[in-house]
């Protein structure tokens, strides 16, 4: 079943105003109804769904804490809170890294869908990541609280802040979907590096230590991951309070809308033959 | 306005053909350069056709003659390699019912799923929601999960949620193949006062009768090409015939000469003994003769069938350590005798079969029916051998 007004000839597709602005309307309902979709079956579909999706992050930080004050006792965290420390950075990086995940094998999950009605393929990604989003982002406002009640020395005021680097993430987290996607129905190989790929750079990106204790001579190879930055960012805001923009943002800015459009142009190149490979 | 909400003018899609792990990443790489893929399967090439408002097209073929690419094509689902395609109006398509729905969801979030994948608004949806839940018919089972509905009820809710659309072109992609004879009814009546009312209608179908009955003109597709385009009747019929002759042609021997171009074993005659008549219980030798292109010995398999195909008893010259004996360089001669055929009264098929040497491929079919007379009241299509009473 397809949408309104079409034309379509290989030299090139017009469109009219009317009919534009009729496709925006229906995508935007789509993207609506598959973000429902992902919500439900994904975490509320089951009993144990969400309670595992908040639970996870906030188990995997109780083990670092363990291992990292009790057990190394490397207590390096610039002198602060080593829970708040990670924790501020720790989330972010595991709604990426799930976020990265489950888009890629996203499409899989639409083929029904993708083999018989027209539609644009990508509402299916941007559906995916940000209902990983939202839900993340909800656990991480959680957690801030919960340490806050804990007595944790959180500095709620940089919010300001870490909301617009939550966003800068998600544009650069579409855009790495939107690639990994496209190339996931081609070569089903995608899925299976990407998942050790990401626990190498979790472990290159100052999240379990600050970027100070790393050797001099290889802090700028640290720094130069875009996730280092954010990282450090973040730190700024919800640990220190401070919240004056630095010349680096817009670079960061400028590196997710790259990615984004970079990825977005795989995706418009490979989503005209995903019907013959899905 | 034209009238014309359908133009396909020399429309062609081809298909990438990747085999090994490597061709993936090649075509990743040539689609992302902007190449197209280096190995092509043609599934449809230089198709036209035109609808106007109000008229109506049935499209025929054998299975992968590019039908479901053309329609998927009309439908938008793909985009075609070539030509160009034209469409003013919104096209509702039936390509296998229900298959955009999501199993997990109940009947009526589905309907939700269709609505918002055609555009339409919450408001125009809501006012449609009832009459969706009227043609289909499936009671309370609207509150449940598509994933207990059994095929028939998945059917009617996607015609139901399909034609509630008031598309300006309707694709019917084996719609009326499936569901129950009651609901095939429904949607013939629906798709004729659908036609009455202006509307226009593209049908794909096998079933002859339907595209006779629904459409003015139809498209005979024939590997991916235009076989005929015209009116329903003249093509259906053209297409009926082709068929039949094609059936009939795959029972005769085929000629020594195409045997020769081709290299395959092949039948070459087959002959009944006494005749295509037998009384029940008789004598039946089968004999022919068959072409051996490389000169070495071939296997024959004679197998008997009844009218309807069901096999009976199939024997092959090599399982009895047997073979053809050499009439010519490239021609061997078979009899099959036997003594007392156990087949009851009725009609039967012999199928004799060419096999190389080895015993391994199996060449050709050629069919001949006999008739075996006889008074008996004994039922089935075998006599057994057997006795009453004890022991």
């Amino acid at each position: 079943m397809t949408g309104a007004s079409r034309s379509v000839s290989i030299h090139g597709s017009n469109r009219t105003a009317a009919s534009r602005r009729a496709a925006g309307a229906r995508d935007r309902a789509l993207f609506a109804n598959f973000f429902h979709r992902e919500l439900t079956t994904r975490y509320l579909g089951s009993a144990t769904g969400l309670a595992w999706a908040l639970l996870h992050p906030l188990a995997l930080l109780a083990v670092y804490h363990f291992v990292f004050t009790t057990v190394f006792r490397t207590g390096g965290s610039d002198g602060r809170s080593f829970l708040l420390f990670v924790a501020v950075a720790l989330w972010p990086w595991l709604a990426v890294q799930e976020a990265l995940v489950r888009a890629t094998v996203s499409l899989g999950g639409y083929s029904g869908l993708i083999r018989k009605v027209a539609f644009p393929h990508e509402i299916v990604i941007y559906a995916s990541i940000g209902a990983t989003l939202a839900l993340q982002f909800a656990g991480y406002l959680g957690v801030l609280a919960a340490l806050a009640a804990f007595g944790e020395p959180v500095r709620f005021e940089g919010l300001l802040l870490a909301v617009p680097l939550w966003f800068v993430l998600a544009i650069a987290v579409a855009g790495l979907s939107l690639m990994l996607a496209a190339l996931q129905v081609f070569i089903r190989d995608v899925e299976h590096v990407l998942v050790p790929l990401l626990m190498i750079t979790m472990y290159l990106t100052p999240i379990l230590y600050p970027l100070s204790l790393v050797p001099a001579a290889m802090r700028p190879w640290v720094a130069a991951n875009p996730f280092s930055w954010l990282v450090a960012r973040l730190r700024d805001a919800l640990l220190e309070g401070n919240l004056a923009a630095r010349p680096g943002d817009a670079v960061a800015l400028a590196v997710a809308i790259a990615l984004f459009f970079g990825g977005r142009w795989v995706f418009r190149r490979l989503s005209p033959h995903f019907e013959d490979f899905l | 306005m034209t009238g014309s909400l359908l133009k396909l003018d020399r429309v062609g899609k081809d298909y990438a053909k990747v085999d090994a792990r490597g061709g993936r990443l090649r075509l990743v790489w040539d689609l992302l350069a902007g190449r197209s893929a280096a190995r092509v399967f043609r599934a449809l090439d230089g198709v036209s056709l035109e609808l106007k408002r109000g008229e109506s097209l049935g499209i025929i073929g054998e299975n992968g003659a590019g039908k479901s690419t053309l329609l998927k094509i009309i439908a938008g689902v793909i985009e075609p390699t070539r030509g160009t395609l034209s469409v003013d109006g919104r096209v509702g398509a039936l390509l296998e019912l229900g298959s955009g729905f999501h199993p997990d969801y109940t009947g009526l979030a589905n309907i939700e799923l269709a609505a918002a994948l055609l555009g339409l608004s919450a408001r125009e949806i809501a006012a449609k929601r009832d009459e969706i839940i009227a043609f289909a018919d499936i009671g309370e089972h609207i509150h449940d999960p598509i994933k207990h509905y059994s095929s028939g009820m998945i059917v009617r809710l996607g015609f139901a949620v399909a034609t509630a659309l008031a598309p300006d072109v309707l694709i019917t992609d084996e719609v009326l193949a499936v569901g129950d004879e009651s609901f095939q009814k429904k949607c013939v009546a629906w798709l004729e006062r659908y036609l009455g009312d202006g509307g226009t209608l593209l049908l794909c179908s096998h079933g002859m009768y339907h595209v006779q009955k629904l459409c003015r003109d139809a498209l005979w597709l024939r590997q991916g090409r235009t076989e005929r385009y015209g009116p329903a009747a003249e093509v259906t019929q053209a297409y009926l015939a082709f068929h039949e002759e094609k059936a009939a042609q795959a029972k005769r021997p085929i000629a020594e000469t195409t045997a020769i171009a081709a290299g395959v074993y092949a039948i070459q005659s087959l002959e009944f003994e006494p005749g295509d008549s037998m009384a029940d219980g008789g004598l039946l030798r089968i004999s022919g003769d068959v072409f051996s292109p490389d000169g070495r010995t071939p296997n024959v398999l004679i197998g008997i069938v009844r009218a309807d195909g069901t096999p009976i008893y199939g024997v092959a010259t090599d399982m009895d350590g047997v073979s053809p004996s050499g009439i010519a360089e490239h021609r061997f001669a078979f009899v099959l005798t036997l003594p007392r055929v156990g087949l009851l009264p009725g009609k039967y098929l012999v199928r004799a079969h060419a096999l190389d040497p080895e015993g391994v491929r199996l060449f050709d079919c050629v069919e001949r029916s006999f008739v075996v007379t006889g008074t008996t009241r004994e039922m089935g299509f075998v006599r057994l051998p057997h006795r009453w009473g004890s022991g």
